[in-house]
């Protein structure tokens, strides 16, 4: 039974194998799980290990910056204070702005100011980069491959977000080319002796071109050809960023980390990354389970001692036996609860063991608080492996 | 009961944070409703449908399958969603599919942002128009699983940005000008969060409710707390244990990290220490929920409804329980009410 303790398993080794050599650590999992905490405590080993960490997050909690020491989290890396150490590891935490980060994206590639600020103008542009349902996930990549690429930083620990969009994030190297597929592209490009769009058009044989428009109306057409006639610039770059974030992705050195719940709905979800990663000719290094019930068990009730119970409720001067009775009875009630969670749990853990390996699987316990700074989150990363092993 | 004021809305549009329960709380929705006598379809767009699940069926293309009286379902693929509106935009079934068919429009309409959402909201108007033969509503209410919060503005935006895009003109932009309008019109829809008593998810929230008012001008219409904890002590009880737990921890002074061992190394701690040590634990969780949901009051002047934790529920169960509850039929020892007497 793999324990939720700050001992050492196949799985804490693991864990630390990763950190020391590892290059990027992608943290998938189901919402609601701590995930974005458990990356940032992942990144804060990696960094007592001795190596230039960065951690990009996507979605954090202000409480997340100010465990860090930060006032918040933004688009650039911000250096994060390390508790006294001596290696010579660094922290540095940055949250994804899609928006910003796919303004910076055309401002260093557009090929003159003019073409920026016409594509700042451009309705599609700014349906783009404000509508940014699924550009997110293909930003985040973007920011990956900068950071990844930039030769700072050695170790990338890398926050997804939670479920459909996670996969999208998979899955987007393709598609955000795809946009820009240069044979679309080519079909609203008037030039280079080839008839455009609209010398298309009134071809005959291509009635679905003509029904495009028909549909779409021509002024969206119109913004469609000068969207494309300034950004065909990007074309090029995003297909280049898009195969190499593909190798990163399938590099020996990146490594997946589905990070869960116990929860059976959420151990569901964790098993669809498992299974959607196989798919993806992927595996998951490591499932870190968060907030694991201890090990509340109902025969504790029944060997409830009345005299110590008694003697302890002495002390405060609580003596009338009804009102021991009824403490007591509450106690009792609400701890059976919780033992039926730590049950539930326990037995979520042992099948996700059964199925992945017990060295596949580390154990995190429901802390009493919240993480707010940099101690807790330490002690957090304890749990992941013990500092002893890094 | 609790959903009152949500009976006169149409169309509901259920959000929130990723892992609150959101769809679990839309089917308990929906299984309410449906329980009320009305006629209710519930619908996902395009995602790892978890009504599948929930009432155990399998979904085939748009239309809505028959769960239960007055209870139905789809999942709105997106791609059937497209050619189920091509189709009213071309002449017949098989141009919209050739249309598909074609490699450059299929590759262009897949990656072209918003297509997906406009025609996915385009099939909720049709469902919400479809009527009986006597011209009243097929459906009374229509409940919609959004995507999660961070993406429920954009994508109820998205047919009021295309219309712009298109400056109104031209057949898609008058349908979109449609969607939006029906999106926009607040006696017909409702749109209600989903959050747990949690940092994140009370902010996302809040952070919501502002953008719904900013980018759509309308209010958000209820929140659903999930999963908020009783006490499990009151009033002077409370004290009592208090002291009673500092008096613990202070004659097992490693009880923190003991109360992480698990099996087989309950190392020094008896009984009463891990049974103190857990109820105080449970009040932890009251006492941060009632932080949170204070945050929550505060902020925010629309119906909170606060879901009890069902701790003894899982799956579907949980779908049941949400509905009695929100009939106002909880049963009190499921909804975990210990002080409190159960009712029939």
């Amino acid at each position: 039974m793999t324990r939720p303790s700050d001992t050492t398993n196949g799985a804490s080794k693991t864990i630390s194998k990763v950190l020391s050599k590892g290059r990027l650590v992608v943290c998938v999992g189901p919402g609601g799980v701590g995930k974005t905490t458990t990356a940032a405590a992942l990144g804060l080993r990696g960094a007592l290990a001795g190596r230039r960490t960065i951690v990009l997050t996507i979605d954090p909690a202000r409480r997340l910056a100010n465990s860090l020491g930060l006032e918040s989290l933004t688009n650039d890396p911000q250096p994060i204070d390390l508790p006294d150490n001596d290696t010579d590891g660094e922290l540095w935490a940055m949250m994804l702005d899609s928006e910003q980060t796919f303004n910076d994206l055309v401002d260093r590639l557009a090929p003159d100011k003019g073409a920026l600020k016409r594509a700042k103008q451009n309705n599609i542009f700014r349906l783009l980069s404000s509508a940014l349902h699924g550009m997110q996930e293909y930003m985040a990549l973007d920011k990956l491959h900068d950071l990844y690429t930039g030769g700072h930083f050695d170790l990338v620990i890398l926050d997804t977000p939670p479920t459909k969009n996670a996969l999208e994030f998979l899955e987007t190297p393709s598609r955000a080319a795809t946009f820009f597929d240069e044979r679309i592209i080519k079909w609203f490009l008037p030039g280079q002796g080839e008839p455009g769009f609209f010398g298309r058009m009134f071809n005959p044989s291509s009635i679905v071109l003509t029904l495009i428009s028909k549909v779409l109306g021509e002024d969206f057409v119109n913004d469609l050809v000068e969207f494309f006639g300034t950004f065909h610039y990007l074309q090029e770059t995003l297909q280049q960023r898009g195969e190499m974030i593909e190798f990163i992705l399938r590099d020996n050195r990146t490594h997946f980390f589905v990070i869960t719940s116990a929860d059976p709905r959420r151990m569901k979800e964790a098993y669809y990354f498992h299974e959607k990663l196989g798919g993806l000719d992927q595996r998951a290094d490591m499932f870190v389970i968060n907030r694991v019930i201890p090990s509340f068990s109902a025969e504790d009730i029944a060997h409830l001692d009345d005299d110590e119970f008694a003697a302890l409720l002495e002390n405060q001067g609580v003596t009338d036996s009804s009102q021991v009775r009824s403490l007591r009875s509450q106690l009792e009630a609400q701890y059976a609860r919780l033992a039926k969670l730590a049950l539930r749990d326990r037995d979520a853990i042992a099948t996700l063991s059964r199925r992945v390996g017990d060295d596949a699987v580390r154990l995190i316990p429901l802390l009493g608080e919240d993480v707010h700074n940099l101690s807790h989150l330490l002690k957090l990363s304890d749990f992941l492996t013990p500092l002893e092993d890094s | 009961m609790l959903l009152d004021q949500l009976l006169d809305r149409r169309i509901l549009f259920v959000t929130g944070k990723g892992g609150v329960g959101k769809s679990t709380t839309t089917a308990g929705l929906a299984h309410a409703l449906a329980k009320a006598g009305r006629r209710t379809l519930v619908l996902e767009t395009d995602t790892f449908s978890a009504m599948e699940s929930f009432f155990d069926f399998q979904s085939t293309g748009l239309e809505p399958v028959s769960i239960t009286d007055n209870l139905w379902a789809s999942n709105l693929d997106s791609e059937e969603c497209f050619i189920a509106t091509l189709k009213r935009f071309v002449p017949g079934e098989r141009v919209a599919r050739a249309v598909i068919k074609n490699r450059i429009a299929r590759v262009f309409f897949r990656a072209a942002p918003s297509v997906n959402e406009v025609t996915i909201l385009d099939q909720v108007r049709v469902f919400y128009e479809r009527q009986n033969p006597d011209g009243s509503p097929y459906f009374d209410h229509i409940i919609v699983d959004l995507p999660a919060s961070g993406h429920a503005v954009t994508f109820l935006n998205v047919p009021a940005t295309m219309t712009g895009m298109m400056r109104g003109r031209g057949p898609i932009a008058k349908m979109t000008a449609q969607v939006s309008a029906l999106i926009e019109d607040p006696s017909v829809t409702a749109v209600v969060a989903v959050c747990l008593p949690e940092e994140m998810p009370v902010n996302e929230t809040i952070e919501l409710a502002a953008k719904l008012e900013e980018v759509l001008s309308r209010p958000l219409d209820m929140t659903i707390a999930n999963q908020v904890h009783p006490a499990p002590l009151k009033g002077d009880d409370r004290e009592t244990f208090q002291t009673l737990h500092k008096q613990v921890r202070e004659t097992h002074p490693d009880l923190e990290t003991l109360f992480f061992e698990t099996d087989g190394s309950e190392g020094e701690t008896t009984a009463l220490a891990r049974v103190v040590e857990g109820n105080a634990l449970s009040l932890g969780w009251h006492d941060r929920d009632q932080t949170y949901l204070k945050l929550l009051h505060d902020r925010l002047d629309l119906p909170i409804i606060e879901v009890p934790v069902f701790y003894e529920a899982t799956g579907s169960d949980v779908v049941r329980h949400l509905a009695r509850f929100f009939l106002g039929e909880a049963d009190s020892l499921e909804a975990s009410q210990p002080q409190e007497e159960s009712r029939p």
